[in-house]
């Protein structure tokens, strides 16, 4: 039938009309929300290959966790189904993550010179569930297909081996010590050092050389994103850690109470004064659902993150509800999002993830032009 | 304090390092993200150094007496440190100093 069709349009004069121009104007249209520019002038379209109707293309994002995928699949075989005489259309949707932290030479290039992105997890203060976030946050990335590694940084109160349960590090032929998998991600601690009962008891020069080491000796290898769970306040530990390593962004956790939004806001000021740009504020322990009734019982108050969001312009991430699941899942070492991926803290904890690779994203278009680091070597001849 | 701080994150993005080079023997020469440019005498940002032996913390008085470092001082090396600051290492051995990019910006009357 369309091999007839072909053989008209040939006798009869009429053009193929579909070409590349004629594609990517279709998908011009479409535009990339975060980034606020269509996909085709953000070269997100690839690889178009048009056999005689048929038409296939790459649309590749700026990371696996794109929340709005789903739609700009959708959108844009739209787009093309409405091109005249248009046959199959298949839409593949990639994605390259974008970033890089270290440059060669630098103290660090050796540990981090293959990662792309380093998120920072913090809290003002204790209790707030920052780990299970850091955790939760990593895995759900994770399932999206993208390299993660999860640094514990809580030196004196590491709990992600627990929740994790890696092997034991093992030392890698350069003078690196490899991190081991849990799961699918790259995790360190020091407790996995010093065995999880044991405490570390450590003065704050020693402590910040154990976080150094961290970021200058573990061979972390290629990661599209690097989350560290921060040690809760504003002290020595993350002033070394912001020191040490370009941190991409920093993820607030907070409890909904006035109390713990005290804390947050020292948080998000620490953060602005090392200029380390917050990508948003989660909430946990928002609310539980009663078993009995189903209904949402907001126990520390309602609303305080996106109230603490919105006083500092930053976006909130989503609010995670208390669900005793949750704390089972982080003690049998298995992170909530893969134990029970359907439940409502599990799906909080994606949205998050979707959020905070958005802002990742939109953070790289700002600071295109800007050099994570840098070294200038005087010549006095000069 | 805070309200300062959070107008930065309401300003959008904070101003970062586009390039940096040597511009001569003693002239260190920036320009930020958003194009405007600087240049730094390096004995004067020597002589302004923001380190705690130099200024005094709690009285931010200046503890060093700016005629008492030698014109002939110069950096061995810049480094950045993080996202908001650099360091100099220079060749009297001093090299305690963190010069935070608002505080160059500040020097150079840019906002």
């Amino acid at each position: 039938m369309s091999l007839i069709k072909s053989m008209q349009d040939k006798i009869l004069g009429r053009q193929n009309t579909i070409s590349e121009d004629s594609i990517k104007s279709a998908l011009s249209s479409i535009m990339d929300p975060d980034l606020g520019r269509d996909i085709v002038s953000l070269g997100f379209v690839r690889n178009i290959v048009i056999t005689g109707n048929d038409i296939k293309l790459d649309i590749n994002l700026t990371t696996p966790a794109c929340p709005v995928k789903d739609a700009m699949k959708a959108q844009a075989e739209e787009a093309l189904k409405k091109l005249p005489s248009i046959g199959a259309v298949t839409i593949n949707m990639t994605a390259t993550t974008r970033g890089q932290v270290a440059l060669a030479g630098s103290p660090i290039a050796a540990s981090l010179g293959q990662v792309k992105n380093i998120i920072a997890v913090a809290s003002g203060k204790g209790g707030v569930g920052k780990s299970t976030t850091a955790v939760n946050l990593a895995y759900a990335l994770a399932a999206t297909g993208s390299k993660v590694g999860l640094l514990d940084a809580d030196v004196y109160g590491p709990s992600v081996p627990h929740m994790t349960r890696p092997d034991a590090p093992m030392q890698s032929n350069s003078n690196l010590i490899n991190p081991p998998f849990a799961g699918g991600v790259k995790v360190m601690s020091i407790g996995l050092f010093a065995g999880g009962d044991k405490a570390t008891i450590l003065r704050g020069p020693m402590v910040s050389g154990v976080i150094k080491q961290f970021l200058t000796q573990v061979n972390w290898g290629e990661l599209d994103y690097l989350i560290i769970d921060y040690p809760p306040g504003t002290g020595d530990i993350q002033l070394t850690l912001s020191q040490t390593a370009p941190i991409t962004g920093a993820v607030v956790v907070t409890t909904p109470q006035d109390v713990a939004l005290i804390d947050v806001r020292k948080a998000v000021a620490m953060f602005d004064t090392m200029k380390v740009p917050v990508l948003g504020v989660v909430e946990t322990m928002s609310y539980f659902v009663c078993d009995g009734c189903d209904k949402k019982h907001y126990i520390f108050r309602e609303g305080g993150g996106s109230k603490v969001a919105k006083e500092f312009g930053v976006s909130f991430l989503g609010e995670v509800p208390l669900e005793p699941a949750v704390a089972t899942a982080s003690d049998k070492g298995v992170p909530a999002v893969k134990a029970n991926p359907g439940s409502a803290a599990s799906r909080s904890y994606c949205e998050i993830a979707g959020g905070v690779a958005s802002q990742v994203s939109i953070i790289h278009e700002a600071y295109k032009d800007a050099l994570n680091q840098f070294t200038v070597v005087w010549n006095n001849d000069l | 304090m805070n309200n300062q701080n959070s107008m930065t994150q309401k300003n959008g993005p904070a101003v970062r390092v586009k390039s940096i080079s040597q511009i001569d023997g003693r002239t260190l020469g920036i320009t930020w993200t958003d194009d405007k440019a600087s240049r730094f005498d390096v004995v004067d940002l020597r002589r302004k150094c923001p380190c705690a032996s130099c200024i005094d913390e709690w009285t931010h008085e200046q503890i060093l007496k700016p005629e008492t470092v030698q014109d002939s001082v110069r950096p061995m090396k810049v480094d950045s440190v993080g996202q908001y600051a650099l360091s100099i290492q220079f060749s009297d051995g001093h090299k305690t100093g963190i010069y935070t990019f608002a505080m160059l910006r500040k020097l150079s009357h840019l906002n």
